[in-house]
């Protein structure tokens, strides 16, 4: 087993905190350690320790961190952890100093995956908040000891091959301590900007006149999950039920009547269009592939013929979970959107 | 029609600042510097993070004659210059489409006319619902007669359903009277709930973590009072001189240009009571207390408590620089003060027998803005009882640059021998959070838009600081072989340290 990346400097588990203690001693006043929060990231896969690694550097430059990279083997048939330590600096300021993040990589094989939780624990810069990114499908039977330590469960369900169990077990994670962990759906956070540019759309005067008027809605996206979860806040947001009648899906609104929707993939952006009908005006937001821009239309209903520019947020996945990191708090509308939409997932 | 807030479901959960409403800000002074060095750029910038609705629509009011595509092309090139993010064209293009100019002297009531009428159209074309949001960004003198004339137009009133307010930029008077017929002036167009006095040091990012530093952590509050505390310290630095501004600065001086206004709003901030709830009127009510609360400096007091000098010629970063007085634009025999230092003392229970040092200059060795708590030594028992000087716990709010907040304690030196030494511990915004902050304008603009006057003064709020800084002005106009002389490049005249090592203090290295 070994790593498609340089990891840093190899330590004994036993002597991280010494060692990172000798780096900064060595670095001397040029170099000041910063951390807010603890940042673990798990993967199984050998070739997403680089491009974690990459991530982290990025993600140290605006979310001072100490970073724990974990790349585990269950199927490994030699049982051994490894570790490495490294820094992540950047400029502050006028550059007079670097602010360095500190990453310790690991890596587990066979047996050594049952030692995850002590790994984590013994490593965390106290007192800061854990923010676990786990990278792949969740797994039962769940380690409660490791899970109810998360302050925030990040994941994409944009991933998930089998989305009904997988929201089901992650929920059932996040109620181990449902005090502390908040679920981070990454596949949520890519939508800020869409829901940004919907709400700007809304604010205007005819949009806003017409909301109770919608008869259809209709999504282009290039992942069907990503579609369906705006579909869910959407609904949840006007208030649309959810109903399935004869074969035939719709929502029915507080205001009577029916909503037809539809959800495209279509490969482009994660969002390529979202389109609203009502009977005398067609409005909505609709973006290229590239562009950091949706443009907003609405067409019809006399006066109010219009276009805008409308920013559409960063698609990268690293700006997604530096969004992710940065905007802290619960995401009550996250648990609303993908009930309204939970019979739909397993299509 | 629904306001935004209440009546856009689809804004629910995004975002926990404020979000305006759709308005048309009319800028009177839009070819001014303000306009181009920060409004523009701040709205932009706004726009640029999702945090405008798109129907908000922007109107330059000023004298010179141009067309909407002139001023689009003009204001680009400062948003270009002067902007937080860089521009980007796609965006741009649509941003200035909700620019536009008005041409009118300021006070032509026919000009006003046809500027409501321009309004309406475009609150036809682009939504902005009837709201209106009257920025003056003109010179102080001009601020009447374009409050009468939008009185007498009817700008100053909205339809039902909408709003007009307006945001008056400093000065706010020149002295107490200047200050209340202004405010009257004000009050007769617009009632005080949407009257916006800015004061962009309350825009700044750690004036705002104030109340976050002391009502968020139990630990500070505790030690927020005379018991603990020695005495605090309230610095406002800067190396410029008076860069064109002479004509303002000579009539204004420190006093009435920085003391009234920002150093006594982050002084209320430091010795507010913690407010009942967090409202914009919760929190003013609570400034107002303090500032109703300065012992009055009048008197003999004024000969003890304040020092006023001038800086005499001198060299700032290896360059030699002028004399105030021989400025451009400077009377060779002014007598305006350059720098301020003074001893606030606050009557109440928190802080009786805690003095307020406040200090403020032009010419100063280097830019910084900062509160300083002073807190008590230690008793003088165990390692104080040697007889060996502990330095006291010093908690620093550093306002500009790099802001950020520091905490001085005492350590022990490694080693054999018990040798104490000060330590800092030290958190920088721009260590810890990386993202650039936004503008103070931009928080200042949007709250505005939104009707949240937290960050704005209020008119009581104003004239008690007036009422406390005239007593001064009276003094010195009395006797003005008071004003000291400092050399530009040091940090002011020796008269300053005087006046803190009466309280057997010194004023911070900075």
């Amino acid at each position: 087993m070994s790593l498609a990346v340089d990891p840093g400097l190899p330590v004994e588990i036993g002597t991280i905190g010494k060692e990172l203690g000798k780096l900064w001693e060595e670095s001397g006043d040029t170099k000041t350690r910063a951390s807010l929060i603890n940042l673990a990231i798990y993967t199984e896969n050998p070739d997403a320790v680089p491009w974690n690694t990459g991530l982290i550097a990025e993600i140290a430059g605006e979310h001072a961190c100490r970073a724990l990279l974990i790349f585990a083997d269950p199927a490994s048939g030699k049982s051994e952890a490894r570790a490495w330590i490294s820094a992540h600096c950047h400029m502050a300021g006028k550059g007079e100093r670097q602010i360095c993040s500190e990453q310790i990589t690991f890596e587990l094989g066979g047996e050594m995956v049952h030692s995850l939780p002590n790994i984590v624990f013994s490593h965390l810069d106290s007192d800061l908040p854990l923010y676990f990114w786990w990278q792949g499908e969740f797994r039962e039977p769940l380690d409660q000891k490791l899970w109810s330590w998360i302050d925030r469960l990040i994941f994409d369900s944009a991933d998930w091959r089998k989305p009904v169990e997988q929201l089901a077990i992650a929920r059932k994670i996040a109620t181990l301590n449902a005090e502390r962990t908040i679920l981070c759906d990454l596949n949520w956070t890519r939508l800020l900007g869409t829901r940004f540019a919907l709400a700007q759309l809304f604010d205007h005067s005819c949009a806003n006149a017409r909301m109770r008027e919608i008869e259809k809605v209709s999504i282009t996206t290039s992942r069907r999950s990503t579609g369906l979860l705006l579909l869910g806040w959407l609904a949840t947001q006007f208030g649309w039920k959810f109903q399935s009648l004869l074969g035939k899906e719709f929502f029915l609104p507080q205001s009577g009547g029916h909503i037809d929707f539809s959800v495209t993939e279509k490969p482009g952006a994660d969002i390529a269009e979202v389109s609203f009908q009502t009977a005398d005006v067609s409005f909505g937001i609709r973006r290229e592939e590239y562009s950091d821009y949706f443009h907003g239309y609405i067409d019809g209903g006399g006066f109010c013929n219009t276009n805008m520019v409308l920013s559409a947020g960063k698609s990268r996945i690293e700006d997604i979970l530096l969004m992710e990191l940065s905007r802290g708090g619960k995401h009550p509308l996250y648990a609303k959107a993908i009930c309204a939409i939970e019979p739909l997932l397993g299509h | 029609m629904p306001d935004t807030n209440e009546g856009n479901p689809l804004r629910e959960g995004l975002s926990s600042r404020n979000m305006p409403e759709p308005c048309a800000v009319v800028i009177f002074g839009a070819t001014g510097d303000l306009t181009h060095r920060k409004l523009v750029p701040a709205l932009y910038n706004l726009a640029a993070d999702g945090a405008l609705p798109p129907a908000v629509s922007v109107v330059g009011f000023a004298r010179r004659d141009k067309t909407d595509e002139v001023f689009r092309t003009e204001i680009e090139e400062a948003a270009r210059k002067f902007s937080r993010q860089k521009i980007n064209d796609e965006l741009w293009s649509s941003f200035s489409s909700s620019i536009f100019y008005h041409r009118s002297e300021f006070d032509n009531l026919e000009g006003y006319e046809a500027l409501a009428r321009r309004l309406d159209e475009l609150d036809a074309q682009r939504g902005t619902r009837g709201n209106r949001l009257f920025y003056l960004s003109a010179g102080p003198d001009q601020f009447p007669v374009i409050l009468e004339n939008l009185r007498k137009s009817g700008l100053n009133k909205a339809q039902p359903g909408s709003w007009a307010r307006v945001i008056v930029e400093k000065p706010f008077g020149t002295d107490l009277p200047t200050a209340q017929i202004l405010n009257n002036m004000v009050v007769e167009a617009f009632p005080e709930k949407d009257t916006f006095r800015i004061d962009h040091y309350l825009g700044k990012e750690t004036a705002q973590n104030m109340m976050v530093l002391r009502f968020a952590n139990a630990i500070f509050e505790q030690l927020w009072n005379s018991r603990y505390i020695d005495h605090v310290q309230i610095t406002a630095s800067e190396p410029l001189g008076v860069e064109g501004r002479a004509g303002y600065y000579d009539k204004s001086g420190a006093l009435r240009d920085m003391v009234q206004n920002h150093l006594l709003q982050l002084l209320c901030l430091t010795a507010m009571e913690p407010p009942a709830g967090l409202d914009a009127d919760a929190i003013r009510d609570e400034k107002v207390k303090v500032l109703k609360s300065l012992r009055p400096i009048v008197g003999d007091d004024v000969r003890k408590y304040v020092v006023r000098a001038q800086y005499g010629a001198g060299a700032i970063n290896g360059k030699r620089v002028a004399a105030y007085r021989d400025e451009q634009g400077v009377h060779q025999d002014s007598v305006t003060e350059t720098y301020v230092a003074l001893q606030v003392n606050i009557d109440n229970w928190r802080w009786a027998g805690v003095p307020f040092f406040v200090r403020v200059g032009k010419r100063l060795p280097k830019a910084c803005t900062e509160i300083a708590i002073q807190f008590k030594g230690a008793p003088a028992v165990l390692f104080n009882a040697t007889g060996e000087t502990i330095d006291s716990n010093v908690l620093v709010i550093r306002i500009q640059p790099d802001e950020g907040i520091s905490l001085r304690m005492s350590a022990k030196m490694p080693g054999s021998s018990l040798q104490i030494e000060p330590v800092k511990m030290d958190f920088h915004y721009g260590t810890s959070f990386g993202k650039a902050t936004p503008e103070a304008y931009e928080r200042l603009l949007l709250d505005a838009m939104s009707g949240d006057a937290t960050l704005f003064a209020r008119r009581d709020e104003v004239e008690e600081a007036w009422k406390f800084v005239d007593a001064l002005h009276d003094a010195w106009a009395k006797e003005s072989e008071d004003l000291a002389m400092y050399s530009a490049g040091t940090w002011g005249p020796t008269e300053a340290d005087e006046l803190i090592k009466r309280h057997g203090a010194t004023w911070r290295r900075l």
